[in-house]
């Protein structure tokens, strides 16, 4: 995604947008809507991706019902009768980018939002999908030379069950009125619709989602901000995805014990992050048992100089291994991975040091069709990207770098996008950015 | 708006003792809109001159109040002044760091300095301006002026 837009979400009221880049740092005070932000984000990959009415609920967002999501103006100005959010991007069709905005207006059903109108525009043509509960399915689709509408409430498979999450191919309805042109109707003086419209209005259709092995798709890695405890055991199971990394214990055994190619590579990129970090030098799994279910340990080891110290079980180094690991692994894993991380505050339990390394990593991550949306606190992560960028440590360039900042004005909230130059200055800044440190040092250094 | 600040004042501006001209200096970068533009030997210069200073940049770059320029363009710049002897003061890197930076406002009490940093030939587009307490160390209305205009920074080279 380019750019994602709000308005009457959460703390955002007025309409705002803000820039995304393959590595977007999201920085701010506490309760300023980053992690709604990240929740946004992850709605609307489902809403245009997967025809799938967003769960609010769903882990590791948890923002309430329709009533805690749509802005609250405050006092007897009430809440919003809905609220609305989209997004920008590029995608390849063929030999050409194409770029799409998508935006959705979110209504009320129940105490849940549901999505009840979507528009999709592209350079040649848009889309406008109006689908509110209890209301005929209305669809208009525009082209350069005229706008049409449908005639009746068409046929059309109802793409919004909640509950049906991975059963795609869905039916667009781009591709279902592409098929059935000659039954739109034309709006005022617009002519009959043409081989030249039906051609611009392809530009509308949604791209083929990158499967992963097991033909699902990547749906963004949205981390929770707090990982699972480690265990002095694990019993073989399957690795089911979740937010806490409970799966990747198991992961890591399934490459470890079947997959040895997958396996080097992995260790390899951990242990590199391990040295960086200062947490290990060397991870392995232990079997207890010679069979595919008997139990299984993941050891990590640090050496001293030329001294190898012993191996140790997960559960006995630092709480920051642990919490760091699910989100190393999610990132090194190759084919098969996911193309948009959603992290919130991946430096929780980590050494600066640590939150630095952890800075480097996202610069060799990000880029080439991989986006990482980062939350963080941590200024140690900031300025290591900074400096990366700078000197080029990575493939990232200044422009591959974005940083939203969320500073809170009353009951509101405004998103900043920030900047960063090739000396690693930061763009952009309003007056009062990191007011609060600027002030800290100051009184630390001088008294005035 | 950009500025840079000469070392032979930054105790006015970065200190516990500062003249009020300098301290509402500071005040419009620490809090305000202005930003302060550093590098190569001035940076240096500026961390030997103020106590405190380099702590202070740290934050002030992290928090977008400060920019650090190319260190190679100040220095190309810098050497090719010197060999035009194009400056009637000695301070060519700071002439330099403002033609690299596009920075146009300049805290100095050196007279030679501020002729150059005014000179149409070094400081162009828009022309240099300067922000000096050799004459009245209080906030004087001239001070006030100046920070208030915005059309001081030119687009970086």
């Amino acid at each position: 995604m380019n750019s994602v837009s709000l308005k009457n979400y959460r703390c955002f009221r007025d309409e705002q947008t803000a820039n995304l880049a393959p590595l977007t740092l999201l920085v701010g005070n506490n309760s300023t809507g980053k992690t709604s932000f990240l929740a946004m984000m992850r709605a609307l990959w489902d809403v245009f991706f997967e025809f799938r009415i967003p769960d609010f609920k769903e882990e590791p967002y948890d923002l309430g019902s329709y009533d805690e999501i749509a802005h609250h103006r405050g006092g007897r100005n009430g809440r919003a009768d809905g609220f609305e959010a989209g997004f920008s991007d590029k995608f390849r069709r063929g030999s050409k980018m194409s770029e799409i905005a998508f935006d959705v207006r979110f209504g009320k059903s129940g105490a849940a939002p549901i999505p009840v109108r979507t528009r999709t525009e592209s350079t040649d043509a848009w889309i406008e999908d109006n689908f509110a509960p209890g209301e005929p399915r209305k669809v208009r689709i525009g082209t350069g030379r005229g706008t049409w509408e449908n005639a009746a409430t068409p046929e059309l498979d109802d793409p919004y069950i909640i509950g049906e999450r991975f059963t795609l191919p869905r039916q667009s309805p781009v591709r279902f009125y592409l098929q059935r042109l000659s039954e739109l109707e034309p709006i005022g003086d617009s002519p009959a619709p043409s081989r030249e419209d039906v051609d611009e209005a392809k530009s509308l259709e949604r791209p083929r989602l990158p499967l992963t092995i097991d033909s699902r798709p990547r749906r963004p890695f949205a981390s929770a901000p707090v990982r699972s405890k480690p265990r002095r055991t694990y019993d073989p199971s399957r690795a089911i995805a979740d937010p806490e990394g409970d799966y990747v214990p198991m992961y890591l055994a399934s490459a470890y014990f079947g997959d040895k190619k997958t396996w080097t590579r992995l260790k390899d990129g951990l242990e590199k992050f391990g040295q960086d970090a200062g947490l290990f030098d060397e991870i392995s799994v232990k079997a207890l048992g010679r069979r595919e279910s008997d139990p299984f340990q993941i050891v990590v080891r640090k050496y001293g100089g030329r001294l190898k110290g012993p191996l140790r079980n997960l559960a006995d180094v630092g709480y920051g291994v642990s919490q760091a690991l699910p989100l190393i692994t999610e990132l090194l894993r190759g084919r098969g991975g996911r193309d948009m991380f959603l992290l919130q505050q991946p430096e929780v339990h980590l050494h600066p040091s640590a939150q630095a390394a952890l800075g480097s990593l996202f610069c060799r991550t990000a880029g080439n069709g991989r986006q990482l949306i980062v939350e963080t606190h941590s200024d140690h992560l900031i300025d290591r990207v900074r400096m990366d960028v700078r000197d080029g440590v990575s493939s990232l360039k200044p422009s591959d770098v974005s940083i939203l900042y969320f500073e809170r004005d009353g009951l509101e909230v405004k998103i900043h996008s920030l900047g960063i130059d090739g000396e690693g200055n930061i763009l952009n800044a309003p007056d009062d950015y990191r007011r609060f440190f600027m002030e800290e040092t100051t009184r630390s250094l001088w008294r005035r | 708006m950009c500025a840079i600040i000469d070392a032979n004042v930054a105790h006015e501006v970065f200190g516990e003792n500062a003249p009020e001209a300098g301290v509402r200096f500071f005040d419009w970068i620490d809090k305000g809109s202005g930003r302060l533009v550093a590098g190569g030997l001035l940076m240096r210069e500026l961390e030997r001159s103020a106590p405190g200073f380099r702590e202070w940049a740290v934050q002030a770059i992290q928090s977008g109040k400060m920019r650090v320029a190319n260190q190679g363009k100040i220095a190309d710049k810098t050497a090719m002044l010197r060999e035009a002897g194009a400056c009637k003061s000695n301070d060519h890197h700071v002439i330099a760091l403002a033609q690299v930076s596009g920075a146009r406002l300049l805290y100095s009490n050196d007279q030679n300095l501020q002729d150059d940093f005014k000179d149409k030939n070094l400081i162009d587009n828009p022309r240099g301006a300067v922000y000096s307490t050799l004459v009245n160390k209080n906030f004087a209305r001239s001070h006030r002026d100046l920070l208030r205009r915005r059309d001081l920074c030119a687009s970086a080279s």
